[in-house]
C-alpha cells in the first residue's frame, strides 16, 4: 500500500523462552555495581591474599629452603579461605544490602512482579548478582592458586597426593558463598533501608561470633560453636579440607545449622518477595 | 524608583556532572507573585534549590532579598520554602513537627506552639493537628508542608509544585491562599508545569525550558512580543460569511477559517483589528456579533510558541 | 535569637550554635529512640543481658559447665569477658558506625534534610544536634545494659559487688568515651564519604583488628588502642587473633588515652560539622 501505517507496531521478533528473565536481572545488577570505582578497588584488594599465597607457592617451588615452611598443603589452602572470609563479608555487605531493600524502597517489586516474571526468577536473579562477585573472590582465586601451584611446581604431585583439594575448594567456596548470599538476601527483603540491612547482617555475623566467644570462654568449651555463623562455616571448612576441627561441636551439627539458616532465609524470601504488601 | 528584585541571578549555571540543570540564567524576579513555569526537567526545581541555598551554583551568582544565599542561614528568617518532595518525620504529629521546626527559628516552646497552631489553622489542618503525619492523606501532607513554610511569617515564599497531589477543592483553596498572601504583601515564587494553575495565581511568569529562561514578565506582554506568531481572534456571529467578506478587505488579516457560526481570524496587528471590529459592530455593518475571544492570548499559547 | 539594626533594617540573627544544636537534639532524640532501629538496638544490648542472666541462673542451678574442676569461673572475670568481647569489640563500634554514619545521610536519604537546612541555623549545628541525640540515645541504652550485666554476673563464684564497683564505673566511663569517639569519627566519615557504612565497618572490623596485630605506631591510628588502654580487665584470649593481640599489646598510660580520645572526639566532630557546612546534598528525585 502507498501510505504506511505510522502508529504503534507490536513486537514481532524473537522472544527468549520463559524462565530466563533472571539472567537479565543478574546482568543488569552486575553492570550497575561494577560501575563504581570504589567497589573495583575492594575487589582488587580481595585478590591481595591470592598474590601473597601465589608468591609463597612460587618461592616454595623455586627455593628449596623455602619449601620447608612455604610448601603447599591443605591447611595453607584452608587458611587462604579464612582470609577471603573477610572480603566475603565486606563484599556481601556492599553488594547485597540494597539488592531487595532498594527495590522495596522504590516500590519496584510491584513493577517487577507485574511482568511475566516468577518470584523465584526475581530472587534467582538477585542471588546471582551476589554469588557472582563472591565466587570471584573465593572459588576463582582458590582454583587459580591451585593451577599456579601446579604451574610453578611443574608437576601434579600436590594434586595427586591431595585429590580432595579440588572438590574441597569448590565445596567450601560454594558453601561460603551460598550461606552469605541467602542470609543477606533474606535480610535485604526485610527492610527498605540498605544501611539497616547492612548493620543487621554485620550483627548476625559478628555478634553471633562474639556471643559464642563469651560462652566458650565462660564454659571453657567450644561445643556451642553452632551459635556462631562464622564458627559453623569454619567447622565445615576444616572437615572438608580434612583438618582437625577447631571446635568441639560435631560437624553434622554445624552442617545442620547451616542448612537451617539457608532454609529460614528461603522461607523469609518466600514470605517477603511479593507484589502486594498488606499495610496494617 | 523600582523596588529591588527579590531574586537576582547573574549568569547562573548548575551542572550535575555532565548534565546541565540550569544554563546561564540572568534574571531579576520582582516582588509579588511570580509563576515559574516549565515542563518536567526544565530546571524549575534546580532554580528553586539554588534560590533556597540547597545547591551551590556551578557558575554565576544568585542573590535573594539582596543577600547571598549560600552559607547565610540568617536569611531563612525571611524565606519560607515548600519543597516538592513528599518527605516527613512520619511518626510526629503535624503540631509536633511544626513546633519543632519553628523552634529552630529561635522561638520559645510556648511561642512555637502558638505559631504552629496558627499555621495549621491557615491551611485548614487544625483538626488533624494531633494526628501523626504518617496517617495524613496526600493533600494533608501537602498542606502541612505549606504550613512549615509560612509558620514564621516570611517575606518570601518559594513553593515548588505546591498543588501536587491535591484534589480539586484543595487546589482551589491553596490557590486562594497564594493570592491572599500576595495581596498581603508577601512575595511568592510558585513553580508548576500545569499552565492553568499558574494562570489562576498570577499573570507574572518566568518561563523556563532546558535550563534556560525563555521569557519573563506579564503573560500578555510576552504574547504581544511574540510577533512572528499572528494573533488568533475567534468571532461568533449571526452571519459569519458576511463578516469574513468584510475582514478580507484588510491587509493585516492573514488568514480566515469559517466555522458553522463563527469565523477564526489570524491578524498580524491585533490592536488595529479590534478597533476596526468595534467600529463594524457599532455601525451594524457586521450584523449581530455574539462573542469575541482570543484563544492564544494565554499562557498555553505563549508556552507552546516559545517552547516549540 | 538576637536582633541587631543595620542600615535602618533590622537584621535578625538565628539562635546561637549551641542553642540550635540543642533544638535539633530535641527534634532528633525522639526519632532515634522510637524508630524501628530501636529494635536492633534493643536486641544488640539486650542479648548480653539475657546471656548474663542465663549464666547466673546456670550458676545457681549448679550447672557443671560453669565450673573448671571444682572451681567456678569468677564473676568479675566473666564481666571482664563481656566488656571486652561484646561491648568494646562489637557493640560500641557497631553503634558508632550505624548511627554515626547516618546522622546526615538518613535525613538526605529520607529527603527531610531540606526542612533543617532552610531554617536560620548553621548546618554544623544540625550535625552536632543529631550527634548529641545519638550519644544520649546510645548511652541511655548501652550503659544500663552494662550495669545489668554487672549485677547479674559479678556475684557468680562468690564475687563481691563492692570491691568491683570502681571497675564498673571505669567501664561505664570508658564505654561512654568509646561511643563518643567512634560516633564522631563515623559522623565525619558519613558526612564526607560515599558508602560510609561499608567504610566504617572496614575500619572497625578490618583495619582496627589487623593493625592491633602489628607492633609499632600504626595502632595509634585506631580508637581501639586508646580505649583498650582504659579497660580495667585482663584481655581474654578466645582465638589466635586475640592471643596475638594480647601478646603484642602495649598499654599506653591512662592520661594519654584520655587526651587522645578527647582529641579524636573533638577533632572529628569539628571536621564533620565543617564538611556539612560546605557540602551540597543533592537529593534523589
Amino acid at each position: 500500500m502507498p501510505i504506511h501505517d505510522q502508529s504503534y507496531r507490536h513486537y514481532g521478533g524473537r522472544r527468549e523462552p520463559q524462565g530466563r528473565a533472571w539472567i537479565v536481572i543478574a546482568l543488569a545488577g552486575i553492570r550497575n555495581i561494577i560501575r563504581k570505582r570504589l567497589f573495583i578497588g575492594l575487589l582488587l584488594m580481595a585478590w591481595v591474599p591470592f598474590v601473597v599465597y601465589a608468591v609463597q607457592f612460587y618461592l616454595a617451588a623455586t627455593i628449596p629452603q623455602a619449601s620447608a615452611f612455604l610448601a603447599p598443603t591443605a591447611e595453607r589452602f584452608r587458611s587462604f579461605f579464612e582470609w577471603q572470609g573477610l572480603f566475603v563479608f565486606f563484599i556481601t555487605v556492599w553488594v547485597g544490602a540494597g539488592l531487595i531493600a532498594n527495590d522495596r524502597r522504590a516500590n519496584a517489586l510491584q513493577i517487577y512482579l507485574s511482568k511475566p516474571l516468577a518470584r523465584s526468577e526475581y530472587v534467582a536473579g538477585k542471588l546471582m548478582i551476589l554469588v557472582s562477585f563472591l565466587l570471584l573472590v573465593t572459588w576463582v582465586p582458590g582454583m587459580l592458586l591451585l593451577v599456579l601451584q601446579v604451574a610453578f611446581a611443574g608437576n601434579f604431585t600436590f594434586v595427586r597426593t591431595n585429590p580432595f583439594v579440588i572438590p574441597a575448594i569448590t565445596l567450601y567456596s560454594f558453601l561460603q558463598v551460598l550461606v552469605a548470599s541467602f542470609t543477606m538476601l533474606a535480610l535485604s527483603s526485610l527492610s527498605k533501608s540498605g544501611r539497616y540491612v547492612a548493620i543487621l547482617y554485620a550483627a548476625a555475623v559478628l555478634f553471633s561470633h562474639a556471643v559464642f566467644g563469651v560462652v566458650s570462654l565462660v564454659t571453657r568449651s567450644t561445643s556451642l560453636s553452632w551459635l556462631s555463623f562464622l564458627a559453623n562455616l569454619s567447622q565445615v571448612g576444616d572437615v572438608v579440607f580434612r583438618l582437625r576441627p577447631h571446635y568441639a561441636t560435631p560437624w553434622p551439627v554445624s552442617v545442620l545449622a547451616i542448612i537451617v539458616l539457608i532454609a529460614v532465609s528461603i522461607l523469609i524470601l518466600e514470605r517477603r518477595v511479593r507484589g502486594v504488601e498488606v499495610v496494617r | 524608583m523600582t523596588a529591588a528584585p527579590i531574586v537576582e541571578s547573574t549568569q547562573l549555571s548548575k551542572w550535575y556532572g555532565q548534565v546541565s540543570g540550569l544554563n546561564d540564567v540572568s534574571v531579576k524576579v520582582p516582588g509579588g507573585v511570580t509563576g515559574l513555569l516549565g515542563p518536567n526537567g526544565a530546571g524549575k526545581s534546580t532554580f528553586m534549590k539554588l534560590m533556597t541555598g540547597q545547591l551551590k551554583p556551578s557558575k554565576g551568582t544568585i542573590r535573594v532579598l539582596g543577600e547571598p544565599i549560600w552559607g547565610n542561614p540568617d536569611i531563612f528568617f525571611r524565606i519560607g520554602f515548600c519543597p516538592e518532595q513528599d518527605a516527613f518525620y512520619d511518626r510526629m504529629t503535624g503540631l509536633e513537627w511544626l513546633t519543632a521546626l519553628v523552634r529552630l527559628n529561635g522561638l520559645s516552646e510556648k511561642e512555637a506552639d502558638a505559631a504552629a497552631r496558627r499555621a495549621l489553622e491557615v491551611v485548614d489542618l487544625t483538626e488533624a493537628a494531633g494526628k501523626r503525619i504518617g496517617g495524613y492523606s496526600k493533600g494533608m501532607r501537602q498542606r502541612v508542608k505549606l504550613a512549615q513554610a509560612i509558620i514564621h511569617d516570611p517575606e518570601l515564599l518559594v513553593l515548588d509544585e505546591p498543588l501536587g497531589g491535591m484534589d480539586p477543592i484543595g487546589r482551589r483553596k491553596t490557590i486562594r491562599l497564594i493570592r491572599e498572601w500576595g495581596r498581603e504583601g508577601k512575595s511568592l515564587i510558585v513553580s508548576s508545569h500545569i499552565l492553568h494553575e499558574i494562570e489562576s495565581m498570577t499573570s507574572n511568569i518566568l518561563l523556563i525550558h532546558n535550563g534556560r529562561i525563555l521569557a519573563e514578565g506579564n503573560v500578555h506582554q510576552i504574547r504581544d512580543l511574540i510577533d512572528e506568531h499572528p494573533h488568533t481572534v475567534h468571532v461568533r456571529a449571526a452571519s459569519p460569511r458576511a463578516l469574513a467578506r468584510l475582514f478580507l478587505a484588510y491587509d493585516d488579516v492573514l488568514s480566515l477559517k469559517l466555522e458553522e457560526d463563527a469565523v477564526m481570524v489570524q491578524t498580524a496587528r491585533p490592536d488595529e483589528f479590534y478597533t476596526r471590529l468595534t467600529a463594524l459592530v457599532a455601525s451594524g455593518e457586521a450584523g449581530e456579533i455574539h462573542e469575541v475571544t482570543s484563544p492564544d492570548d494565554n499562557l498555553q499559547a505563549v508556552f507552546h510558541y516559545l517552547v516549540k | 535569637m538576637a536582633d541587631s539594626a543595620s542600615n535602618g533594617r533590622t537584621v535578625r540573627r538565628g539562635p546561637s550554635f549551641l542553642t540550635a544544636s540543642a533544638r535539633v537534639f530535641d527534634l532528633s532524640i525522639g526519632q532515634m529512640l522510637w524508630s524501628r532501629r530501636t529494635i536492633f538496638l534493643a536486641l544488640v544490648v539486650g542479648a548480653p543481658v539475657a546471656l548474663a542472666i542465663l549464666f547466673r541462673v546456670l550458676d545457681i542451678m549448679g550447672f557443671a559447665g560453669m565450673r573448671v574442676g571444682s572451681r567456678t569461673i569468677q564473676g568479675p572475670t566473666i564481666f571482664g569477658i563481656f566488656i571486652w568481647m561484646l561491648y568494646l569489640r562489637f557493640i560500641v563500634p557497631v553503634l558508632g558506625v550505624f548511627y554515626g554514619t547516618s546522622l546526615i545521610a538518613d535525613e538526605v536519604e529520607d529527603r527531610t534534610v531540606t526542612y533543617l537546612f532552610t531554617r536560620p541555623i548553621r548546618r554544623g549545628a544540625v550535625l552536632v544536634g543529631k550527634y548529641l541525640a545519638y550519644l544520649v540515645a546510645t548511652a541511655l541504652v548501652v550503659l544500663p545494659s552494662v550495669m545489668l550485666v554487672y549485677f547479674a554476673v559479678v556475684p557468680i563464684g562468690g564475687g563481691g559487688l563492692a570491691g568491683t564497683f570502681p571497675a564498673l564505673l571505669t567501664d561505664l566511663a570508658m564505654l561512654g568515651l568509646g561511643l563518643a569517639a567512634y560516633g564522631s569519627l563515623f559522623a565525619w566519615i558519613g558526612a564526607q564519604l560515599k558508602r560510609p557504612l561499608v567504610i566504617g565497618l572496614i575500619f572497625a572490623f578490618g583495619w582496627e583488628q589487623i593493625v592491633m596485630l602489628i607492633p609499632g605506631y600504626l595502632r595509634r591510628f585506631t580508637i581501639a588502642y586508646y580505649l583498650q588502654g582504659l579497660v580495667p580487665h585482663a584481655m581474654p584470649q578466645d582465638s589466635t587473633v586475640s592471643f596475638l593481640q594480647s601478646v603484642l599489646r602495649d598499654v599506653p598510660p591512662a592520661w594519654t588515652c584520655l587526651v587522645w580520645l578527647a582529641v579524636i572526639w573533638a577533632g572529628f566532630l569539628l571536621l564533620a560539622a565543617r564538611v556539612v557546612e560546605r557540602k551540597e546534598y543533592v537529593l534523589e528525585q
